[in-house]
């Protein structure tokens, strides 16, 4: 029973680990770009433009008020139905960024507002320019203060993707269900790629720790 | 227009599922996490069984845990109707959330008067009731609501094992009609509305509930 069971299991390694590698990158990339879009929503939150800070609020709400899936279907379809095709996995790529933008947008507020006052005023005394303050002084402190939260928010993306396979992306969950309809064993297939799940979102959360600590002793 | 009042009866029906489903969901994922939390304060050798539950569920994905149940329960013999068994999962899914939320929430409350109260000769049983619930209950109330949300939204997968709720409407009405953008534009719409109204009522019953510390 366990022999066939550690043969099965050579059997569905490699595609459950194509699988974990596509859902793997994909979040990498929706996180990444999430990074960019978040900061341009925390300076529009707190900008001088009214409508900026209406958009923002208006953005983060929505994006943090409704469910992934019906983000990325809407995001699938809406295109294509203007005339343009989009390949499945730009639409979801976009969806995961667009999504945790919001999040990270308000993660990144913490520590925006974690930063002394001083440095920005001491910056534009040295006449650093906007830009120039954003990107070498405040930028690198916000990343460190809110890496642990920004590594929690991306295992909340790791889990939030399992939605992609919706929209037929071989990620980790699409693979399982693959191997379901070929060899009809759901429950094993199913606890075998809950369990690749488990073993990407525990190393982040190890990684997430040890960093934070790491910080701690040296400050 | 008429095309939208055409499915308005339809989406009122998905809103209802989603809506039942989900309160279903978060009133059993409560009990679930208040009673685990319960459990790891009073049962000894239980914090271990709690960390390994709360592991294994907040570290998979929401779908991955409906498929195990839907789709793996069966081949042991155990069968459930879609909705029970997206019911089941939300409720699994979200008892882990709700009993990280009663730990802070138990946290929250100074250790000094479970001291003082066990001086006193007050049990367990009645620390626990008449002076750590109360107010570690006026600390969890506001941030129960986010979790109602969050259920809410969760509750959009269960499309995937076909359960009537308001995504699976605008997949049939899309799939039925062929315009794709309005349906599903009136979908992410629909969950705004819902989610918004329970953060607007989670917000004034804790305001109210909250009202004794503020003076």
């Amino acid at each position: 029973m366990m022999n066939d069971f550690s043969s099965r299991f050579a059997l569905y390694w490699p595609a459950l680990i194509d699988g974990a590698l596509t859902t793997l990158w994909l979040c990498v990339i929706g996180m990444l770009s999430g990074f960019v879009l978040g900061v341009l929503l925390h300076l529009m939150a707190n900008g001088r433009s009214r409508g900026g800070v209406a958009c923002a609020r208006v953005y983060v709400s929505f994006f943090r008020g409704t469910p992934m899936l019906a983000q990325l279907l809407l995001l699938f379809y809406l295109p294509s139905a203007l005339g343009v095709d989009v390949p499945p996995v730009v639409a979801a790529a976009a969806a995961l960024a667009l999504n945790t933008a919001a999040y990270q947008s308000q993660i990144l507020g913490s520590g925006f507002a974690a930063i002394a006052k001083g440095q920005v005023e001491a910056a534009s005394v040295f006449a650093l320019g906007r830009y120039n303050t954003l990107l070498h002084i405040q930028l690198p402190q916000v990343l460190r203060l809110t890496l642990p939260a920004l590594i929690c928010e991306l295992i909340d993306v790791i889990k939030v993707s399992a939605v992609v396979s919706v929209i037929s992306i071989t990620d980790l969950m699409r693979v399982s269900q693959q191997l379901v309809s070929q060899t009809y064993r759901p429950l094993e297939v199913y606890l075998v790629a809950g369990l690749f799940y488990l073993l990407l979102t525990s190393l982040l959360s190890v990684l997430g720790s040890l960093l934070e600590r790491r910080w701690r002793e040296r400050c | 227009m008429d095309e939208l009042i055409g499915y308005l009866p339809d989406f009122l029906d998905g809103m209802l599922v989603t809506l039942g489903i989900s309160v279903a969901a978060a009133i059993a994922g409560l009990i679930l996490g208040f009673a685990l939390n319960a459990a790891r304060i009073s049962v000894p050798g239980f914090t271990a069984i709690y960390a390994i539950y709360v592991w294994l569920i907040r570290g998979t994905p929401l779908l991955a845990q409906l498929a195990v149940i839907y789709f793996g329960l069966p081949v042991i013999g155990l069968r459930l109707e879609a909705v029970e068994a997206s019911v089941l999962s939300l409720a699994v899914y979200s008892g882990a959330y709700f009993a990280e939320l009663f730990r802070t929430a138990w946290a929250s409350v100074p250790g000094g008067q479970l001291e003082a109260a066990r001086v006193h000769g007050i049990s367990r049983a009645r620390v626990f009731w008449h002076i750590q619930a109360p107010q570690a209950m006026a600390f969890a109330l506001p941030l129960l609501g986010n979790q109602v949300i969050l259920t809410i939204k969760e509750s959009a997968v269960t499309s995937v094992i076909t359960v009537p709720e308001l995504t699976m409407t605008a997949g049939r009405i899309v799939s039925t009609t062929f315009s794709y953008v309005m349906p599903y534009a009136l979908l992410v719409l629909s969950y705004w509305l819902l989610t918004s109204s329970v953060a607007v009522i989670a917000r004034s019953l804790g305001l109210r509930v909250t009202r004794h510390l503020r003076g």
